[in-house]
C-alpha cells in the first residue's frame, strides 16, 4: 500500500504544478458526450475526456513439461486488465490500469503526465522505468506472444517515481530521465519485499537521425537508442531472475549487494509493411561482501540480446500495431503479418561449465537460453488478433533443467481497446 | 684407514641417531590419517567444528530462527572443509535465536556432495538440557542394547570468518537413508519422522488416512500417494489395537517386532525419559521405518533430552497412556518380559553409565565454562551433571526394587548381581 500512497502524493504535487492550466478552463459546465472512436470515451467539452480500456489475452500452450510439474499443455486466460485513461485541459494526461488476474500486484500504470513548456512532460506515479524497448512496448502491441527474454527479465519494470520526458530537434531526439523509489517490480520476490531497497535512477535517449517532416529517406524511421539504470541493491539472494520463454527458472538466486547497473542499446526500423528491431542489455549486480568469509565476490553479469523482424504480407503499414485495411467485420480478411526472432540470455562466465556450487560461490557457471521464434499475427480488426508462435529453445544450462532443445507451440486470442 | 674401538663405536652411535631422526622425520612427513565420521561421532574427544558463514547470514538465521531458510556455509573439521553446504535452524520447541540448533545439508547446493559419506548432520545446541549429556547418554544406552540409534559427539562450534566461539554443541547423526543402510543394510523402505500433534499413544483414529500425514512425515518416498504411504501405518495401528494382550508376538509379527519395542520402552523407562514412547505427552521423539517390501516396521529413537529427569520414576509410569504399552503391562507374560528387559538394561548400565558421565563431564567442563551462548549458568551445568551422576549410580538399584515389588521372580540372579554391585 505504501507505494500507492506515494503515487497519490506525487500525483497531487504534479497536478498542483499544472494549476495554471486549470485556470484556463471555461467557467461553463458542458454536458458529457459519449463517443466510440476505437474505444468508449466520455468527452466533457474542453475540460477533457476519459477513455475506457480493456486488455484480454487467452492462450493455448503446448510446451514440454518439467518432470515434476503438472503437464504444461494448458489454456490460460493470460491477461485481463481494465483501466481508464484520458486528458484533462489538454495538458494533463492520466492513466489507471488494474490487472484482474494478479492479486499480488493488481495496479499497473497509475500516473499523471503533465505537459509543461517546450514539449517537456513531467510524469509521476507508478509506471514503467524507461529502460528496454521491448519492455516498454504495450502487451497488446507485442509482435510475439511473449516478450524477449532480455526484455522480460533484465529490465526493471514498473515503480513509483517521477520522470521528465520530451522530444527535441523536430522529433529527432527523444529522452526520458527519472528517479524511482525502488528498483522496479520485475525482480525476485525477496528483493521486492526487502525494506532495504534504495532509489534507482534511469535514463533513455532515442535518436532518429534521418527523421523530419520533409524527409523521404527509407531511413527516416530508423531509431537508435541507449538507456541505463543505476541503483543500490539490498544485500541478499536478489540477483536478477532468468527464465525460459515459458517461465522455467534458469538463473539461480545469487547473493548480491552494492550497485545494480544496467545498460542497453536498441534499434528499431520500420519501412512500410516491414520492421526490424533489436536490443542488447547488460546488467551488472555487484557482490560486495557477499562471500562466505564476507569477502567481495566477482560481479554477477547478465546479458541478453534479440533481433527480430516482421512483414505484413497484406501490405498494411507497420506501426506500433497494424490496422487492417479490410477488417474481418467488413467482409475482409484482416491483415496477416509474419514474424521471426532470434535471441539469447545468459548469466555467468562464458566457458565456465562447472557445476553450480552455491549462491555465495565466487564462480558463476554459465546459465544460458537461446530461442528462435517464428509466427503469424492475424489482425481480424482493430480490436482482435490471433497469434500463432512456434518456439525452439536451447537451454545451455539451468537449474534443474537438462541441456537440450525443446519445441513449443502457442496460440493466442487477443481482444482489447 | 680402519676404524677401531672408540671411533667405531662413535660412528655406530651417530649412524643409529641419524637413522632414528630420519625415521622420525619421515613419519612426520607421511600423510595424516584421514579422519572418519566415527572420529567425529564417537565422543572420545571434544572436536572443534568451524562453520564458515557470511556474517549477515548468521545474523539473519538468528533473527529468523523460526523459518527453515537455508544459508550457504562451509563446514570444516580437522582440515576437512566441505564448501557450499546449506545451513538452517531446526527443532520444535527448542528453537531459539540465541543458540540455534542447526541442520547442515551438504548437498543443498552441490548435487551429491557429502561429508565423510553423509549428506547431512545435525548440530544440536542442547538448549533444553543444562547438563548437555542426556541425549548422548540415552543414545549410547540404546546402542549398547543393540537398538539402532543415532551416534552423537560433542563439539566446540566456531562461527564465521573470525572464528568466534559459539559454544558447545553435539553433532548428531541424522536418521536418513545413510543411517538406514549402516544399521539395517537397506535404505529403500519407508521412513517417517513422527511429529507430535497432541497426546497420541497408538489409538486407532479411524479410516481417514490423511490423519496420519502431519504426524508421520515421510522422509523417503515423499512423493508417494497417501495410500502408498499411510495405509501400512494405519494397518500397524489397527493391528496394535486389535491384538490380544496374551498374543502380542503372534498378532504383531507382520507389523512390529514386539521384543524390540519392549527393549525400547525398557531403556526409556530406565533413563526415565519423560518425552518418549510412553512419555507424559503421548508418543514423541521417534522415527518409524518400514522395511523394504515388508509390512514390518521398527521404531528409531530421536532426541532423548527428556531423560534422566526423575531418579525414582516407577517403571510402570505412563504405561497406560500407550495402547501397546498398556497391553504389555496388562499381560503377565509380556509384563515379565518387559521387567526382565528393564533389569537387563540396569545391569548393562551398571558402573559403565556413571563412568561415562564422569568422562564426558571432564571432556566438556572447560568448554562449557566459557560457552558464550549457553542458556544456563555454568553452576547449573555442574549441578545437573552431578544429578545425572547420582542417577547413574542409584537408578539400577531403584529399578530392581520396583521390579521386586511387582514380580520378584523376574530378578533371580540379576537381582543378586544388583545387590552385589551395590555392595
Amino acid at each position: 500500500m505504501r507505494p500507492m500512497r506515494h503515487v497519490v502524493c506525487i500525483g497531487l504535487i504534479v497536478l498542483g504544478t499544472s494549476a495554471p492550466a486549470f485556470a484556463q478552463a471555461d467557467g461553463a459546465s458542458p454536458r458529457p458526450v459519449v463517443t466510440f472512436d476505437g474505444r468508449p470515451t466520455v468527452r466533457i467539452g474542453d475540460i477533457g475526456h476519459v477513455d475506457f480500456r480493456v486488455k484480454t489475452q487467452a492462450d493455448w500452450r503446448d510446451f514440454p513439461a518439467e518432470p515434476t510439474a503438472d503437464p504444461n499443455d494448458a489454456f490460460d486466460l493470460h491477461r485481463a486488465r481494465v483501466g481508464v485513461g484520458g486528458t484533462l485541459l489538454t495538458r494533463v494526461e492520466f492513466q489507471v490500469e488494474r490487472d484482474l488476474r494478479d492479486a499480488a500486484r493488481p495496479w499497473r500504470d497509475v500516473f499523471v503526465d503533465v505537459r509543461t513548456v517546450r514539449r517537456v512532460g513531467v510524469q509521476a506515479g507508478h509506471f514503467k522505468i524507461p529502460f528496454g524497448l521491448d519492455q516498454l512496448t504495450s502487451v497488446m502491441d507485442l509482435d510475439f506472444m511473449y516478450r524477449s527474454l532480455a526484455g522480460a527479465y533484465l529490465t526493471p519494470g514498473r515503480d513509483v517515481g517521477l520522470m521528465v520526458h520530451g522530444r527535441s530537434f523536430g522529433d529527432r531526439l527523444r529522452y526520458q530521465a527519472g528517479a524511482f523509489e525502488r528498483g522496479g517490480d520485475n525482480l525476485r520476490a525477496s528483493e521486492r519485499t526487502d525494506t532495504g531497497t534504495a532509489p534507482t535512477v534511469a535514463g533513455r535517449v532515442v535518436v532518429k537521425p534521418w527523421a523530419g517532416p520533409e524527409t523521404r529517406s527509407p531511413l527516416r524511421s530508423l531509431a537508435l537508442g541507449v538507456a541505463f539504470t543505476d541503483g543500490r541493491l539490498p544485500d541478499g539472494p536478489n540477483s536478477l531472475r532468468g527464465k525460459t520463454a515459458f517461465g522455467d527458472p534458469i538463473f539461480e538466486a545469487l547473493y548480491v549487494g552494492g550497485r545494480r547497473v544496467r545498460v542497453g542499446a536498441e534499434v528499431q526500423w520500420r519501412v512500410g509493411p516491414a520492421s526490424l528491431q533489436g536490443e542488447f542489455i547488460r546488467a551488472v549486480d555487484q557482490r560486495r561482501g557477499q562471500g562466505i568469509e564476507n569477502e567481495d565476490l566477482p560481479d554477477a553479469v547478465a546479458r541478453g540480446w534479440y533481433v527480430g523482424g516482421t512483414w505484413v504480407v497484406t501490405g498494411e503499414r507497420k506501426k506500433d500495431t497494424v490496422k487492417p485495411a479490410r477488417p474481418l467485420s467488413l467482409r475482409g480478411y484482416g491483415a496477416v503479418e509474419l514474424v521471426a526472432r532470434a535471441e539469447r540470455m545468459a548469466l555467468g562466465t562464458d566457458g565456465l561449465a562447472a557445476s553450480y556450487a552455491g549462491p555465495r560461490d565466487a564462480a558463476i557457471p554459465l546459465r544460458a537460453d537461446t530461442a528462435w521464434a517464428g509466427g503469424v499475427n492475424w489482425y481480424l480488426n482493430d480490436f482482435a488478433r490471433v497469434q500463432v508462435n512456434v518456439v525452439r529453445e536451447r537451454r545451455e544450462a539451468g537449474v534443474g533443467l537438462d541441456r537440450g532443445v525443446t519445441w513449443s507451440r502457442l496460440l493466442r486470442l487477443q481482444f482489447g481497446f | 684407514m680402519v676404524l677401531r674401538g672408540r671411533h667405531l663405536r662413535l660412528v655406530l652411535v651417530f649412524a643409529f641417531a641419524g637413522w632414528c631422526l630420519g625415521s622420525a622425520s619421515l613419519a612426520a612427513q607421511s600423510p595424516a590419517v584421514t579422519p572418519t565420521l566415527d572420529d567425529l561421532l564417537s565422543g572420545t574427544t571434544l572436536n572443534d567444528v568451524w562453520l564458515h558463514i557470511n556474517a549477515r547470514d548468521w545474523a539473519d538465521l538468528q533473527a529468523n530462527y523460526r523459518e527453515n531458510t537455508y544459508y550457504p556455509a562451509d563446514f570444516e573439521w580437522q582440515g576437512v572443509r566441505v564448501r557450499n553446504a546449506g545451513v538452517r535452524t531446526r527443532g520444535r520447541i527448542s528453537r531459539n535465536d540465541r543458540k540455534p540448533s542447526l541442520r547442515v545439508d551438504f548437498n543443498r547446493y552441490v548435487t551429491g556432495q557429502q561429508f565423510l559419506g553423509v549428506k547431512a548432520i545435525v548440530l544440536n545446541s542442547l538448549w533444553m538440557d543444562p547438563s548437555m549429556l542426556r541425549d548422548r547418554l540415552s543414545m549410547l544406552l540404546f546402542r549398547r542394547m543393540g537398538i539402532p540409534a543415532p551416534r552423537e559427539g560433542h563439539v566446540r562450534l566456531f562461527i564465521g570468518a573470525n572464528r568466534e566461539y559459539a559454544g558447545v554443541y553435539s553433532v548428531v547423526e541424522e536418521v536418513n537413508p545413510a543411517f538406514l543402510q549402516a544399521n539395517f543394510n537397506q535404505n529403500d523402505g519407508y521412513l517417517y519422522e513422527y511429529h507430535i500433534q497432541g497426546a497420541y499413544g497408538f489409538e486407532d483414529p479411524g479410516p481417514d488416512l490423511d490423519w496420519y500425514r502431519p504426524r508421520f512425515d515421510a522422509q523417503t518416498h515423499e512423493n508417494g500417494s497417501t495410500v502408498e504411504l499411510y495405509a501400512p501405518v494405519q494397518s500397524l495401528v489397527e493391528t496394535v489395537n486389535a491384538a490380544s494382550p496374551s498374543d502380542l508376538r503372534g498378532a504383531l509379527a507382520d507389523v512390529l517386532d514386539i521384543d524390540t519395542f519392549i527393549t525400547q520402552i525398557a531403556i526409556q523407562n530406565f533413563v526415565a525419559q519423560q518425552d518418549g514412547l510412553v512419555g507424559q505427552f503421548g508418543m514423541n521423539n521417534f522415527y518409524l521405518y518400514r522395511f523394504e517390501a515388508q509390512s514390518l516396521s521398527q521404531i528409531i529413537p530421536w532426541d532423548q533430552d527428556g531423560s534422566f529427569r526423575m531418579i525414582d520414576m516407577p517403571p510402570w509410569q505412563n504405561m497406560d497412556t500407550n495402547v501397546l504399552a498398556a497391553k504389555i503391562w496388562a499381560d503377565p507374560t509380556y509384563r515379565d518380559l518387559y521387567l526382565r528387559k528393564l533389569v537387563e538394561v540396569a545391569t548393562l548400565a551398571g558402573p559403565w553409565l556413571e563412568d561415562e558421565v564422569v568422562r564426558e563431564y571432564a571432556q566438556l567442563r572447560e568448554a562449557v565454562s566459557v560457552d558464550p551462548l549457553a542458556p544456563y549458568p555454568f553452576e547449573q551445568f555442574e549441578s545437573e551433571v552431578a544429578f545425572i551422576q547420582q542417577f547413574a549410580r542409584d537408578r539400577a538399584a531403584i529399578i530392581r526394587s520396583y521390579v521386586e515389588q511387582v514380580s520378584p521372580s523376574v530378578l533371580g540372579d540379576g537381582f543378586a548381581g544388583g545387590r552385589k554391585a551395590r555392595r
